[in-house]
């Protein structure tokens, strides 16, 4: 959250930059079932953004000390690959992907029937491959997704959304412009069926009148989403039985 | 089990080349159908994906701006590194890049440099201040077998479909990078006793040596390597290598065929 009052991101016409209207989200496409070396995969594209997430397990967890007598443990990793950001990341983790891993990890325990394998691990390997703003959020909805494909029991899948402020206008998925000059950014992770929410961040200045129209902005860009990966996981499986494969 | 199953594999891979059969139906000499894709990445400045039979990796082409070394003020830098990170399979760890991971990144690096495709001084801006990098990286996502002739290939066609960012650098108007050469690798593994092309990852854990040629556009050599353990002979080198010169003009002309 940079917070500069000078660039301008609301046209006059009240659109933003790139068109869209305030409460309108960028293009979600969704595939199931990309990677074949993986248990269970999810390509996802969310305007620029594109993730990737391969599920590994249920297996058996290494080393021991991270067993759970009463329920499998889940190993998310987020990284994000040398050239999707403008200037190139060097490889590896940093402290920013610990700690979105960390907080996607626990998401996603919320959801998936843990206790239904206990001593197991469950791999989630996200790779975001280009990063537009939001990227958390994409790896969310993609690992939602792959764990479905993967056949893992689930209470509900779980759908990453953000909204935020710029210009003091509360606005749905920012962009990457948005994202590094607006006011605030607040990413969640909700449970389209029951609106629960599994994931929270936010940084930025937000009133509560302001919250409340992110959440409620939120909670409808899931509703959207979800039917896109729906219909992905209906796709994939109909291939899977009446199709070539 | 981890030994026995490669064990049980083997055995069933020999049976089946006594009559020149492989696992999956395929030829000898026959590859699997490969899909390539270029340009299909937003942040990167060239990227290509490749999905060879069910190897999936995708590549991806940054540039950088920095001082050349000392000995060599007018010329800029190439270097493509290879991740095998753990989303690629199974049997892939977190943890630093492991030996397989570098030796994949380098042989791919040395069949693109090798071939002298990339002029380094056509990369310099300022002599003795200010060159450009290049800096190629794979990431193989799906692990089925081959991944080094899937990434060789999404390498050189990510770099011949590069824009070089030359606006954000202040260094005049973005123009394409000039590759002049499409360098393609091809690699054999030993199964059942004899070389096949393009092995399958079954045919990878119950095989023994793989060999990877990479050959330029005049099917001259650039890059040769060897890995696992085994031996082979001159006269089985010389079979392989009149196969690779077949295959790798098809592979270069795939390359070619996607920069319109």
């Amino acid at each position: 959250m940079g917070g500069y009052g000078d660039v301008k991101l609301l046209r006059d016409d009240g659109l933003r930059l790139d068109g869209r209207k305030i409460d309108e989200m960028r293009e979600v496409e969704i595939e199931a079932g990309v990677l074949p070396a993986a248990d269970g995969s999810a390509w996802v594209k969310h305007g620029l953004n594109v993730a990737v997430c391969a599920i590994y397990g249920p297996m058996e967890a290494h080393p021991r000390k991270i067993q759970r007598q009463d329920r499998a443990v889940i190993d998310v990793r987020y990284n994000m690959a040398p050239f999707s950001t403008s200037d190139r990341i060097r490889p590896g983790f940093n402290r920013r992907s610990r700690e979105i891993s960390k907080v996607t990890a626990e998401a996603l325990e919320s959801v998936v029937l843990v206790e239904r394998y206990p001593r197991s691990k469950i791999r989630v390997e996200i790779e975001i491959l280009a990063a537009e703003a939001g990227t958390r959020c994409v790896g969310i909805t993609a690992a939602a997704v792959a764990l479905a494909d993967a056949g893992i029991p689930m209470r509900d899948l779980i759908v990453g959304v953000a909204s935020g402020k710029v210009e003091d206008t509360v606005v749905l998925d920012l962009d990457k412009a948005e994202d590094n000059y607006g006011q605030a950014d607040l990413p969640m992770g909700i449970l389209p069926t029951t609106g629960e929410i599994a994931f929270l961040q936010m940084d930025g200045d937000l009133s509560v009148d302001e919250y409340n129209t992110c959440l409620q902005y939120n909670m409808k860009a899931a509703k959207e989403i979800h039917t896109i990966m729906v219909d992905a996981l209906r796709r994939r499986y109909e291939s899977k039985n009446g199709g070539e494969k | 089990m981890v030994e026995l199953v490669p064990k049980l594999l083997r055995q069933e891979l020999n049976k089946l080349a006594e009559e020149d059969k492989r696992i999956d139906g395929r030829k000898r000499w026959e590859s699997r159908e490969i899909t390539l894709e270029t340009n299909c990445l937003y942040n990167a400045e060239g990227s290509a994906k490749v999905v060879w039979g069910e190897t999936v990796i995708y590549a991806g082409v940054k540039f950088e701006v920095r001082t050349p070394w000392p000995d060599r003020p007018t010329q800029g830098s190439l270097m493509c590194g290879a991740e095998l990170r753990p989303v690629a399979g199974r049997k892939y760890e977190p943890g630093p890049p492991s030996p397989e991971s570098i030796e994949l990144g380098r042989v791919v690096d040395r069949g693109i440099r090798e071939s002298g495709c990339i002029d380094m001084d056509s990369l310099c801006i300022i002599p003795g201040e200010k060159v450009l990098g290049i800096m190629i990286d794979i990431h193989v996502l799906s692990d089925k077998g081959n991944i080094f002739d899937a990434c060789a290939l999404g390498a050189i066609a990510a770099l011949r479909t590069a824009i070089v960012p030359a606006e954000r650098f202040d260094i005049g108007e973005d123009y394409p990078l000039s590759v002049s050469m499409t360098p393609t690798m091809c690699s054999f593994t030993r199964v059942g006793g004899r070389y096949v092309l393009d092995a399958n990852e079954k045919e990878e854990l119950g095989g023994d040596e793989r060999i990877h040629i990479t050959l330029g556009d005049e099917g001259h050599l650039h890059s040769l390597q060897k890995g696992l353990k085994g031996t082979f002979t001159p006269a089985e080198f010389d079979e392989i290598l009149q196969v690779a010169q077949g295959r790798c003009k098809e592979l270069a002309n795939l390359v070619n065929a996607q920069e319109e």
